[in-house]
């Protein structure tokens, strides 16, 4: 275990077993008496979140982001390994761990229809174990932190979808918990409603200090808010990285050199460390783009050798830029390559200790 | 402490949510009063039908009343966690509260005491109604009826919760939930003293269901006021007084021979319902329900979180 983290998972792995009896098989049409089905929904998971920091878990549908979520928040065992809340085991102090954690899941349904903002939060608050008057008050500032002040007292049912999740945060926080897990928060979110409620995640992270875990398919979400990118797939964690480290890693480097006139591209080919040279065109001109080396001398070599030949041959450089990486790029670079000889891309700050 | 502490916490907070919806929904509320005081008319008139005195059909309609709101309340309890834990799974309800620190068994074990209590006050304001439209005495014995109550709501918890923990692994258990529940109803109405009569098999699974020793104390203590006839040396019933049955016009019924048809009253003795054979089997099957109940329910709780079917349906 390690007390760096406030929330700790430990080589974890989950697989579920269904059981079917006269079984129909939806793709081939066979019948069978008996079917067994094994899914793995995490293998060898190991990840860390710090406090202060938020951690968005990326996968396509069925990675097992969920299950990750579930298992911190104890809703669903591990087969095998170990998750740690402050220090807790999740599995042996479950109902203290309870008490630490805030959990929202995927989707709205969460919440009790029929009552209001204000009840609700009243009356999960009790099953949380807060009561009187700081339930009360801290109902009131949740409500006007996160904008349904004016919604309080409105029931639920007329409510939007963001205005409901929002509400789902809302309860989720009601227990001061220092661990917030939230499942797909924006998924099925206006524009408008996913910026406010990406704000208010960024708002609480910062100013109370919450450790959070947010599962996401949303790139934009995950690049915009998220401290640090847990990439799962196939219930394997295949990166865990910074932001910007996650983002650099299949960088190739790529400049664009807009120009006033076609260069020919033949011509940088034999400069050391270019590695190719294209041309691109669009209604601002010709752009010339180069890839270069990673190694920075090199690159920096290149670099002023493709100017200097562009200064020599008369072209008007309007514009040079670096072409930026997308985290959509790296995470359809990572989820597409299903091969096994591709190495989990997890830094030596995330790759947690065995347990002897 | 803390679960205790837990407890009434969310007994207020299911008090309060009850409250909430109940004034937010007075429509629903109010025809689901009007459907239960019909039912219960339609029973009340069936069983006044059957030619006999009206003493006993009074006394008849009354212990089938009776019989009716205890299966009933099995029925309720029953479903809160059969139908009830479905329907929380499917609005994602269920997570919510495997998510308080209090443990499910505690947040179960409020919200089935705010739905016996709601039961209970509703099933007494009926049959108080209903035994004044008969015009049949009920005798109030407090401190027997509320022990015979919470007896059986323990032992139908203990029951609850054997059927929960299936219905946490298996959704898809609610038809035979609901054949259970109808079971404990039918026996409910009809059991009586008349049970040590039946053959060894069927007494054995009257026992085993939570509701038949229930439903033969209350019924013991509220219509028949814990009196039991008395004998003479010979073991004959002791008769007090004879009485003319009479028809529905209000006449007396004659035999073949022209004489008015009488009715046995017979002398009857207090006898404390704690000493009743049937108390004895509600406080063993108490035991052992909820025994069973709350282990079960924790071992598939623990089973349904290793399957992941908290959350399905």
């Amino acid at each position: 275990m390690n007390t760096e983290y406030a929330v700790e998972l430990e080589h974890i792995n989950k697989v579920y077993h269904t059981r079917h009896f006269f079984y129909r098989d939806e793709e081939t049409g066979r019948r069978r008496w008996y079917t067994k089905k094994t899914v793995h929904a995490a293998v060898d998971v190991n990840f860390g979140i710090r406090p202060g920091e938020i951690f968005g878990l990326l996968g396509p549908n069925g990675a097992g982001k969920t299950s990750c979520v579930k298992m911190i928040s104890g809703l669903v065992r591990p087969t095998s390994g170990n998750v740690y809340v402050e220090g807790l085991h999740v599995e042996k102090k479950r109902l203290q761990v309870l008490r630490r954690i805030g959990v929202v899941l995927e989707g709205t349904r969460t919440v009790i229809w029929p009552l209001t903002p204000l009840e609700n939060l009243n009356y999960f608050g009790n099953l949380r174990g807060i009561r009187g008057k700081v339930l009360k008050e801290r109902a009131r500032q949740l409500l006007d932190f996160i904008g349904l002040k004016d919604k309080m007292n409105v029931q639920v049912r007329r409510l939007s979808r963001g205005q409901r999740q929002k509400l789902a945060i809302c309860i989720a926080l009601i227990a001061d918990p220092s661990v917030i897990l939230l499942d797909e928060p924006t998924t099925g979110l206006d524009v408008q409603s996913s910026h406010a409620i990406r704000e208010k995640i960024r708002e609480m992270t910062r100013a109370f200090n919450k450790s959070m875990l947010v599962t996401t398919h949303d790139m934009f979400v995950a690049q915009d808010l998220c401290d640090r990118i847990g990439i799962i797939d196939k219930g394997k964690l295949i990166a865990c990285k910074t932001t910007p480290e996650l983002l650099d890693v299949f960088s190739d480097k790529t400049f664009e050199f807009r120009l006033d006139r076609i260069p020919e591209p033949s011509k940088f080919l034999s400069i050391q460390g270019v590695q190719s040279v294209a041309l691109d065109e669009n209604g601002e001109g010709p752009v010339l783009v180069v890839s270069v080396e990673q190694e920075e001398t090199i690159r920096s070599a290149a670099l002023y050798e493709i100017i200097s030949l562009l200064r020599d041959d008369g072209y008007l450089l309007k514009s040079v830029s670096m072409r930026q990486q997308t985290l959509e790029n790296v995470f359809l670079r990572l989820t597409e390559s299903t091969t096994p000889s591709v190495k989990p891309i997890v830094s030596a700050e995330n790759q947690l200790e065995r347990r002897v | 402490m803390w679960h205790i502490n837990g407890f009434f916490l969310v007994l207020k907070a299911e008090i309060v949510r009850a409250f909430i919806i109940m004034r937010r929904y007075w429509f629903a509320s109010i025809i689901s009063i009007i459907m239960g005081y019909a039912t219960l008319i339609t029973i009340v008139y069936g069983l006044m039908h059957t030619p006999s005195s009206v003493k006993e059909m009074a006394e008849k309609a009354i212990n089938g009343i009776l019989g009716f709101l205890i299966g009933v309340f099995a029925f309720g309890i029953v479903g809160l966690f059969s139908q009830g834990l479905q329907g929380m799974a499917r609005t994602g309800e269920l997570e919510q509260v495997c998510l308080s620190p209090f443990g499910l068994v505690t947040n179960f074990l409020a919200r089935s005491f705010v739905a016996a209590l709601g039961n209970i006050v509703s099933s007494a304001i009926m049959l108080i109604l209903v035994a004044k439209t008969v015009a049949e005495n009920l005798h109030v014995a407090p401190v027997e009826t509320l022990v015979l109550l919470s007896l059986t709501y323990i032992n139908l918890i203990g029951f609850g919760f054997m059927v929960g923990g299936l219905v946490l692994v298996f959704k898809q258990t609610g038809q035979m939930a609901v054949i259970v529940r109808f079971a404990m109803i039918g026996l409910a109405i009809f059991a009586t003293e008349k049970i040590s009569q039946w053959p060894m098999f069927a007494r054995w699974v009257a026992h085993a269901l939570p509701v038949t020793d229930a439903a033969i104390c209350l019924k013991y203590t509220i219509i028949q006021g814990q009196q039991v006839i008395k004998y003479n040396e010979l073991g004959e019933p002791i008769v007090r007084a004879l009485e003319p049955v009479l028809d529905s016009a209000g006449k007396p019924i004659l035999d073949a021979l022209g004489n008015p048809v009488m009715n046995r009253i017979y002398e009857t003795t207090f006898s404390s319902v704690f000493t009743h054979e049937s108390f004895f089997f509600l406080i063993l099957s108490c035991i052992i329900w909820t025994a069973i109940g709350i282990a079960s329910f924790r071992f598939m709780e623990n089973w349904s979180r290793d399957k992941g079917t908290l959350g399905a349906y």
